[in-house]
């Protein structure tokens, strides 16, 4: 349990300093400050951009639009910014050697597991969160008459699906030696959900609903406990893959 | 009983055996010097005392305590310093102890008095730097200040001074002589004047297996030759001394080179006193006579062939 926190500090430390926290801060804060703005100013720019003669009818946009692009950014860049962040989080260590010093020290490779993923997790959560307060605020701000359902429960549920994409890139990071083997590992499972998918009937189970349905909830085409499922299975299977890379690191020749 | 004792370790990696029965007996307070050439396994070695990799059969004790591999029990008494020991580049010196300290479960008054009295050992101490900026040897001895830190019994150090300057080289080897009083140190080298400098005893890895292992008396007596080198004043001499016939004998060899004459005596009750009495029938003063003492380096050769 010390060597747990006292590794938790290291980490946190490591990505104050390595500048990977304020990558993650500062990409999330872009995409938080420019999701409103960008709806916003979308018809504007189209209708500045139309000449003479052609006239479209673009309809008055709304908190929905802001939230559209948040949900979007997110899913799409944010997730794969952190993917590529967090691959390395293993691999560099080991192939440096700077871990050996440690564990030689009596520090336990399942803390060394647990801190990781905690850190990362961290990470994750504040950018997404400041993220979100970003768009929060900035919507009230330009859309002062949106009031949207479901949404905290739609961000959570992004949330989630983020921590089941670290405790992929942690088992990978367990089970292979590069963060290139690492971030394959990852792209691979995610490229099976999605295909995975493809099967109407897998979806309720499929953890990539919840990174996908975001904008069905707060429209209300999704209802919420239709996820009840999926969020379950995330779980279970984070929990798992967590087990499992303790397990696979603690056999690992160093 | 040793601190650090090995019994019948076999290694293998995929059909490259590595160690093939290594028995090794590391008694307390000595400085062991562990020789092998390169890729002869003395890091596969330590790595399996440090319970990094798993040996494929045989036991590894340290201080009477079995090694279990993934565990790292038995390393609250060991102190390691990896051959290029890497540290986090963002910290600084105090910083990486303090990590080591917390990790290691000293207390906090501790682990300050700790740090301070070893970057003062190492020459650290006023150094406020990154060690992202450090020089191979500044590593090298923050990496001996960290192995020292929890004051281990056994203080493994892998190729400590290879790729250092000559003052580099002297600091750590000096450092590791400090540290002798308190500690036992397994450093292994294939710098054969260190070993001669620091070390009390000697072993050398060979094709998987101890090829030699004693303290360093008792190696160069086992490996003596009958040997004297006499050097003359001038060839005249040199042929005076070798046409004696007292000397041709097929228990004595010869072996001439300008003025210096190697003569090799085999067989029981042989001794330099027959040469001394040649000469001195002779009348002949050589400028040197001098009993062959085998050289680490023609020890090493001689068993690693």
């Amino acid at each position: 349990m010390k060597g747990y926190l006292v590794f938790l500090k290291k980490e946190l430390l490591e990505y104050a300093k390595t500048y990977k926290l304020l990558i993650m801060l500062m990409v999330f804060a872009i995409f938080g400050i420019t999701n409103p703005l960008v709806a916003k100013l979308t018809p504007q720019i189209l209708e500045s951009l139309m000449t003479d003669g052609i006239i479209a009818a673009l309809p008055e946009p709304t908190a929905y639009d802001a939230w559209t692009q948040f949900f979007k950014n997110a899913t799409q860049m944010g997730l794969i910014v952190m993917v590529i962040l967090f691959s390395g989080v293993l691999s560099s260590e080991l192939s440096k050697g700077t871990l050996i010093n440690l564990l030689t020290k009596g520090l336990s490779r399942t803390a060394v597991i647990l801190s990781k993923f905690t850190g990362m997790i961290l990470v994750w959560t504040a950018s997404i969160a400041l993220c979100f307060g970003l768009t929060y605020g900035y919507t009230a701000y330009l859309f002062p008459d949106g009031d949207i359902s479901n949404l905290l429960f739609s961000v959570l549920c992004l949330w989630l699906f983020g921590l089941f994409l670290q405790a992929v890139i942690i088992l990978s990071a367990a089970l292979t030696k590069s963060s290139y083997g690492c971030l394959l590992i990852t792209v691979i499972v995610v490229a099976a959900c999605f295909i995975l998918d493809i099967i109407p009937s897998m979806h309720r189970y499929n953890p990539v609903s919840l990174a996908t349905d975001n904008m069905g909830l707060i429209m209300g085409s999704v209802e919420a406990s239709s996820l009840l499922r999926a969020i379950i299975i995330t779980c279970m299977l984070s929990f798992i893959f967590l087990l499992l890379s303790v397990a696979r690191f603690r056999r690992k020749q160093i | 009983m040793g601190i650090l004792e090995i019994k019948q370790l076999y290694k293998s990696f995929g059909n490259h055996e590595v160690l093939k029965g290594l028995d090794m007996d590391v008694p307390e307070h000595s400085i062991f010097g562990f020789v092998g050439q390169n890729g002869a396994g003395k890091t596969t070695t330590m790595k399996i005392i440090l319970g990094l990799l798993k040996p494929d059969s045989g036991s590894v004790t340290v201080c009477g305590e079995e090694v279990k591999y993934g565990e790292t029990k038995t390393n609250r008494n060991i102190g390691f310093l990896p051959d290029v020991p890497e540290f986090y580049g963002y910290m600084n010196p105090m910083d990486y102890l303090k990590l080591c300290g917390e990790i290691t479960g000293l207390s906090k008054s501790r682990i300050k008095s700790r740090c301070g009295e070893l970057l003062e050992l190492v020459g650290l101490k006023d150094v406020k730097k990154k060690i992202g900026g450090f020089s191979r040897g500044m590593k090298q001895r923050l990496g001996i200040a960290q192995a020292l830190l929890n004051e281990p019994k056994l203080l493994i150090c892998d190729e400590p001074t290879s790729a250092l300057d000559p003052i580099g080289r002297k600091e750590i080897l000096d450092i590791l002589l400090a540290a002798k009083g308190k500690t036992t140190v397994v450093f292994s080298t294939h710098i054969l004047s260190d070993v001669e400098r620091i070390c009390d005893r000697i072993a050398v890895l060979h094709d998987g297996k101890l090829a030699l292992c004693g303290t360093l008396s008792e190696v160069k007596m086992s490996h003596r030759h009958n040997g004297l080198v006499l050097e003359f004043d001038n060839e005249k001499a040199a042929s005076f001394f070798t046409d004696a016939e007292e000397l041709k004998k097929p228990s004595i060899s010869l072996l001439r080179k300008g003025n210096t004459v190697t003569v090799f005596l085999t067989g029981n009750n042989m001794d330099g006193q027959l040469i001394i009495d040649v000469l001195s029938r002779k009348r002949i003063v050589p400028l040197k006579f001098e009993v062959m003492e085998p050289t680490l380096e023609s020890l090493f050769m001689e068993v690693v062939r």
